[in-house]
């Protein structure tokens, strides 16, 4: 099948491959598959002053589960975390051109991306708890 | 379906969802053949009939497979185009519509997988109707994995350091493992197969069966989906670690 060359340049030169540590701060993990390919996709945020930062992604998957994940990493940097809530599978169809057998790779993309966000909240969340009852039993 | 029908007003005759209800050659009335009564002219298969009724089974998943083998000659025989080298062009595109339908059935009805995951798409309307949880632990497991292939993938063979010997012992017994594992899933989704057939056919209504069915659904696509991945990180440790695998590996599927 044919894949648009936008798919392919981000297959062969991936943007922000790699992982940070699940524990540093700030940072918020996503890992999500698909079920009908069996895809997986791991897609990390590291949040500074409610921006993010940096992305980094590793995606085990076909050509368009790569470059979905590889171009979410590119969109990610410089939002903040309500805007990379907003992002839609269907801005990543467009942009790549993936054809109908592939719009769940987009979708995969998106869910990475929403589960990192709640994962960053989470841990915002427990560390705020962490810190109040930190700072009540010190008072 | 149509709202033309000619079905005879008995409604007791056996409805197979067919393209037409009438033959279209000689305009007889059909109710579900696959060859008029009266002109003995092939009929169309419907795109809408599903696999088991094509192949005169019930919906069940431990099929009868002589009988299915059986059906699926004999309508072979019926429908090969080689018969209707010398008939008109419809006829013609008939007999390779309707074998081409046939061979898709009876495919996808003969292995057992595929049997499951065209049970549950029929069932639930779409597989996607069935929300399962993702396996955490086993994506946490398959990164891992992945990662001493890109690590075993980033040695070259000729090297033969010690490092690269000791990750391909690794890698091979964590195939092997997950092997093992893969039967176990198919092991348990028979188990769910027995339970699919004891269960009742004509419960329409039945709010009880229902949940049951669901249930049993749900259970199978959840071992399907775990399956798959399980099945694509043993493809790629078989790839990485055979003696004849090829340096790197495609990702164009």
């Amino acid at each position: 099948m044919a894949y648009s060359e936008k798919v392919i340049d981000h297959y062969n030169n991936p943007r922000n491959m790699g992982s940070f540590k699940k524990e540093e701060d700030g940072v918020g993990t996503g890992i999500v598959g698909a079920p009908e390919c069996g895809d997986v996709m791991k897609l990390q945020i590291k949040v500074e002053n409610d921006t993010i930062v940096d992305a980094k992604f590793k995606t085990f998957g076909c050509g368009s589960a790569i470059a979905s994940s590889s171009l979410a990493t590119e969109w990610l940097k410089g939002k903040t975390v309500d805007e990379a809530g907003e992002i839609k599978n269907t801005e990543i169809v467009q942009e790549l051109n993936l054809p109908p057998v592939k719009i769940h790779c987009s979708v995969l993309a998106e869910d990475a991306i929403k589960a990192a966000l709640n994962d960053y909240k989470k841990k915002a969340e427990t560390e705020e708890k962490t810190e109040e009852s930190a700072a009540s039993a010190g008072a | 379906m149509s709202e033309h029908t000619h079905q005879p007003d008995s409604g007791r005759t056996r409805e197979l969802p067919m393209a037409r209800s009438m033959c279209w050659h000689c305009q007889s009335e059909m109710s579900g053949e696959y060859f008029c009564g009266r002109c003995v002219k092939v009929q169309p298969l419907s795109k809408e009939l599903d696999y088991f009724t094509c192949l005169n089974l019930p919906r069940k998943l431990n099929l009868d497979e002589k009988a299915l083998e059986e059906t699926f000659y004999a309508l072979s025989r019926s429908f090969h185009p080689d018969y209707y080298a010398t008939k008109d062009e419809g006829q013609k595109a008939i007999s390779l519509g309707n074998t081409a339908l046939l061979n898709t059935a009876y495919r996808t009805l003969k292995d057992p997988m595929q049997r499951a995951e065209y049970l549950i798409r029929l069932e639930a309307g779409s597989a996607k109707d069935i929300r399962t949880s993702p396996p955490a632990d086993l994506f946490d497991e398959i990164l891992e994995l992945q990662e001493d292939l890109d690590e075993f993938r980033s040695l070259s063979a000729e090297a033969s350091d010690d490092r690269r010997q000791e990750l391909l012992e690794k890698l091979q017994a964590d195939r092997l493992t997950l092997e093992a594992r893969k039967a176990h899933m198919e092991d348990r989704l028979r188990e769910q197969f027995s339970r699919w057939d004891a269960l009742p056919t004509e419960a329409e209504g039945d709010s009880a069966v229902q949940a049951q069915k669901d249930a049993v659904l749900t259970g199978m696509q959840e071992i399907l989906s775990n399956r798959t991945y399980v099945k694509n990180i043993v493809n790629d440790l078989v790839a990485a670690t055979s003696p004849t695998a090829e340096p790197g590996r495609s990702a164009w599927h």
